[in-house]
């Protein structure tokens, strides 16, 4: 596994960060100009774009902060898994990749290219999803099939699906599935238009919660069949997932939740599990009013006990294109380290479900975990992954 | 032959039941293919239908990808039971409305600025408003890896039916060429500097192609009765070698080709661009003399998608369209096509074969 | 500006920011309810009426719950423009 997020720049990191509550969602931005530096809180990752390049070895143009950061997990996540490079070249070597924002973090510059007001910056090949897979296809000479998902927010849950079955029909060995996004003008701009971006920090599943923090991040986990890991370091076993549509609105959940009842239901199905199986919940939880109410609203529906639960997006924010597959890789630590981590900034439950979320780092015996990623467009995902 | 033996034992087919396309061609209703529709101001737009099946409150919001995708599926959504998921490729849908937003945040310098178009600009928009109009909660999912964005939802949807066999799915490719898309691509060189009419796009010795947009939609399940087209396999690749890429193709054809049949026909995504031409020649190499070549870039673009647009008319063909003069680029005469390759390539990188039969 | 003057220039100005391209302004009535029944707007149109407001008419509303209360036919809206409006 490889990841990096306003809480860490390696899995150690971010593992330790989580058993100590750290929040990584603060108010000091530097980034690029914008309105908002200062005045919101973001979940920013703690390298500069300038410093990146140097890091990562990167000496050609136009790689925009999305890929950097894919690049820094990726290249994480292939260490760890001792993937030799020829292997990494090889045909049955999958790479899936996820991003909602791409290199449009890059708001000056995709402007002054659209409205042709340049000779061309040297970005103009590198803005849409599908740049930051195919410079590490090129990058690492990858031969297998290579496939960028953008579903909104939950873009790398579904990437992590379909590396899975890739593998599950024999059109890959491995898949090294993930995704990735930066902080951007453009997203920054569109949340706080929905008046769904908070001015202080977010507090998911609090009766008081008003919205959510951006954050960015990125994260990439590697996949072989159980025949393949022989000798191998493993983490987790996915061993269920489904995919569901709310098909209510763009961009909120309906009231009775029909999408991530599915979702959750039908990765249960898949699983072969019962809901009283499921040891904990890493819930999609950003902090707004909609999605929390309507989460919590679905769990209840599909769990008679509810098991313990948490949002980690009020530690690094919501990552969105990244948040799937950095979620994944908590609920995988969590699992390994048979721990849970706490939902910051809970208060009070939400007064209609009563709800309460984990509070305090516990040490508890997890056999299956359910990760949780509701996008826009009503696209739900629900991922499960168990102990080794 | 290691390659090859993996993958022929894989299920890479299913049956195409209904398909439509929305392009710059009459493709949409009662297809003809006979008059070549020219482009409008160095670009192949679609011929957009009437859209009366899309409530005009929802459709005021839809951004031009969006209003061809709906537009294109509504008759197979219509017309038949429900699907049980909706997959669909585009690399650049939603970036219109992006572009939009992006406007008011430079014009309105991050004051007030209206989120409609923030919330169509999400690429599964298109996917989305599917689901939203046919009230459809099952599995959808947009693929959007560039010129295999496609191609990406085909193996997504083999694969679904290898989990579910008694499914149906809604299968699609839609891309669009905006101002703001058109500006960026230009800046990047994709597009011919000169003005080539689409009708002597392979004739122009340069580099570059010709931009275009549209939508294509298909009804996909493992039934073979009253099915119009097959899909045998399909095959992607990324390189720029052009030795790997003959390899592979001989691979696919050795893996999938059933015995008894030979390929009729290539559709070939020539498109006009002399820096990827040694592709479709080599392709066509390897080919055998009974077999003929049929391009048609210059009737939809070259739009990253635009192996849906070949998919659909695959279909079309196989179902005795006519092809009139000016797709053909190697004459064959003798009985119709029955077993048809399509290849295509984006900007010699992303390379992907299908193989179709009747 | 009198009322009258205000309430066509307004519905027309609705139909062109919310691109209502099969309404005609004229067709709509004062005391027609805007979201749900009537027009049928939802939440993101609310968003961005407000949006409209401030554009036009220099009207800050900051919570879009507070918005609804306002936006609920062209009478309420008016009447709001015509107390609020710094434009």
């Amino acid at each position: 596994m490889g990841v990096i997020s306003a809480i860490g720049n390696s899995v150690a990191e971010n593992h330790i960060a989580l058993t100590e509550a750290v929040c990584g969602v603060k108010k000091e931005f530097s980034l690029f100009p914008t309105k908002y530096a200062g005045m919101l809180p973001f979940g920013q990752v703690n390298i500069s774009s300038v410093s990146l390049p140097g890091k990562l070895n990167i000496t050609e143009p136009g790689v925009t902060r999305t890929t950097m950061l894919a690049l820094h997990a990726f290249n994480e996540a292939i260490r760890d898994a001792q993937i030799p490079l020829p292997q990494l070249s090889s045909f049955d070597t999958a790479l899936i990749g996820a991003s909602t924002v791409g290199g449009m973090c890059l708001t000056d510059e995709l402007y002054a290219d659209a409205n042709n007001n340049t000779e061309g910056s040297p970005y103009t090949l590198s803005y849409d999803c599908a740049s930051v897979a195919l410079y590490l296809q090129q990058r690492f000479e990858m031969n297998g099939i290579i496939n960028t998902i953008n579903t909104a927010c939950s873009s790398s849950a579904n990437a992590i699906m379909y590396g899975a079955m890739l593998i599950k029909n024999g059109f890959a060995k491995r898949a090294i599935v993930g995704g990735a996004d930066s902080l951007a003008k453009y997203t920054i701009n569109g949340f706080h238009a929905l008046h769904i971006l908070l001015h202080e920090n977010c507090t998911p599943f609090d009766e008081g919660r008003k919205g959510l923090n951006l954050g960015e991040g990125a994260a990439f986990l590697v996949l072989e069949k159980e025949e393949d890991i022989a000798g191998k370091k493993v983490y987790a076993e996915l061993t269920g997932y489904c995919n569901a549509n709310d098909a209510y609105h763009p961009s909120s959940l309906s009231e009775q939740g029909d999408g991530p009842f599915f979702s959750m239901r039908g990765a249960l199905q898949n699983a072969g599990l019962s809901a009283s199986q499921v040891s904990f919940i890493n819930a999609h939880g950003t902090g707004t009013e909609n999605n929390d109410e309507v989460e919590s609203r679905s769990l209840l529906r599909l769990f008679e006990n509810m098991p313990p639960f948490a949002s980690s997006k009020a530690n690094i924010g919501h990552t969105l294109g990244a948040a799937g597959a950095i979620e994944a890789v908590y609920s995988i630590l969590s699992l390994v380290h048979q721990e849970v981590y706490p939902n910051l900034h809970f208060n009070q439950p939400i007064a209609t479900t009563g709800l309460i979320p984990v509070k305090s780092y516990q040490k508890i015996q997890l056999q299956h975990v359910m990760s949780n990623s509701f996008g826009f467009g009503g696209n739900c995902s629900s991922l499960i992954f168990s102990k080794a | 032959m290691f390659i090859s033996n993996i993958f022929k034992s894989l299920n890479l087919m299913f049956y195409i039941h209904q398909t439509y396309c929305i392009s710059p061609q009459k493709t949409f209703q009662q297809a003809s293919l006979e008059t070549l529709n020219p482009p409008t101001k160095k670009r192949l737009l679609a011929i957009e239908p009437a859209y009366d099946g899309i409530p005009p409150g929802i459709l005021r919001r839809m951004g031009k990808a969006i209003r061809m995708g709906v537009g294109a599926a509504m008759p197979i959504l219509k017309s038949s039971n429900p699907v049980n998921g909706i997959i669909i490729g585009t690399a650049k849908g939603g970036m219109e409305d992006c572009i939009k937003f992006l406007n008011q945040i430079v014009q309105y310098e991050e004051g007030l600025l209206a989120p409609g178009n923030f919330v169509q600009s999400t690429s599964n928009a298109i996917a989305a408003q599917l689901g939203l109009l046919s009230h459809n909660k099952s599995y959808n999912t947009t693929h959007v890896h560039r010129g295999l964005a496609f191609e990406n939802a085909v193996i997504d949807t083999i694969m679904q039916l290898n989990e579910f066999p008694d499914n149906h799915y809604l299968l699609g490719g839609v891309d669009e060429i905006s101002d703001f898309n058109y500006n960026i691509e230009t800046l990047s060189g994709a597009y011919k500097k000169e003005s080539v009419s689409n009708e002597h796009l392979y004739d122009a010795d340069s580099p570059g192609s010709i931009p275009g947009e549209g939508a294509a939609m298909f009804l996909v399940n493992r039934q073979k009765e009253k099915a119009i087209a097959r899909l045998l396999a399909i095959k992607t690749l990324h390189t720029e070698d052009l030795g790997l890429v003959n390899t592979s193709l001989q691979q696919f054809i050795a893996a999938h080709l059933p015995p008894s049949k030979k390929i009729d026909l290539l559709l070939s995504g020539e498109n006009g661009d002399t820096r990827t031409l040694k592709f479709y020649t080599g392709c066509e190499g390897l080919m055998d003399k009974h077999t003929a070549v049929i391009r048609f870039k210059h009737l939809c673009g070259d739009v990253p998608t635009s192996a849906a647009f070949g998919l659909w008319l695959a279909c079309y063909i196989l179902q005795k369209g006519p092809i009139p003069a000016h797709m053909i680029k190697k004459p064959v005469t003798g009985s119709p096509y029955n077993t048809i390759l399509l290849y295509n390539n984006y900007k010699g990188l992303q390379h992907s074969f299908m193989l179709v039969s009747g | 500006m009198d009322t009258a003057t205000l309430k066509k220039q307004l519905k027309k100005q609705i139909v062109e920011f919310l691109n209502l391209t099969s309404v005609n302004p004229d067709d709509i009535k004062d005391d027609e309810p805007l979201f749900g029944e009537g027009l049928g707007l939802d939440s993101i149109d609310s968003i961005e009426l407000i949006v409209l407001l401030g554009r036009e008419y220099g009207i800050n509303i900051q919570d879009p719950k507070e918005g609804r209360k306002i936006l609920v036919d062209i009478n309420t809206m008016v009447a709001y423009i015509e107390q609020h409006r710094t434009k």
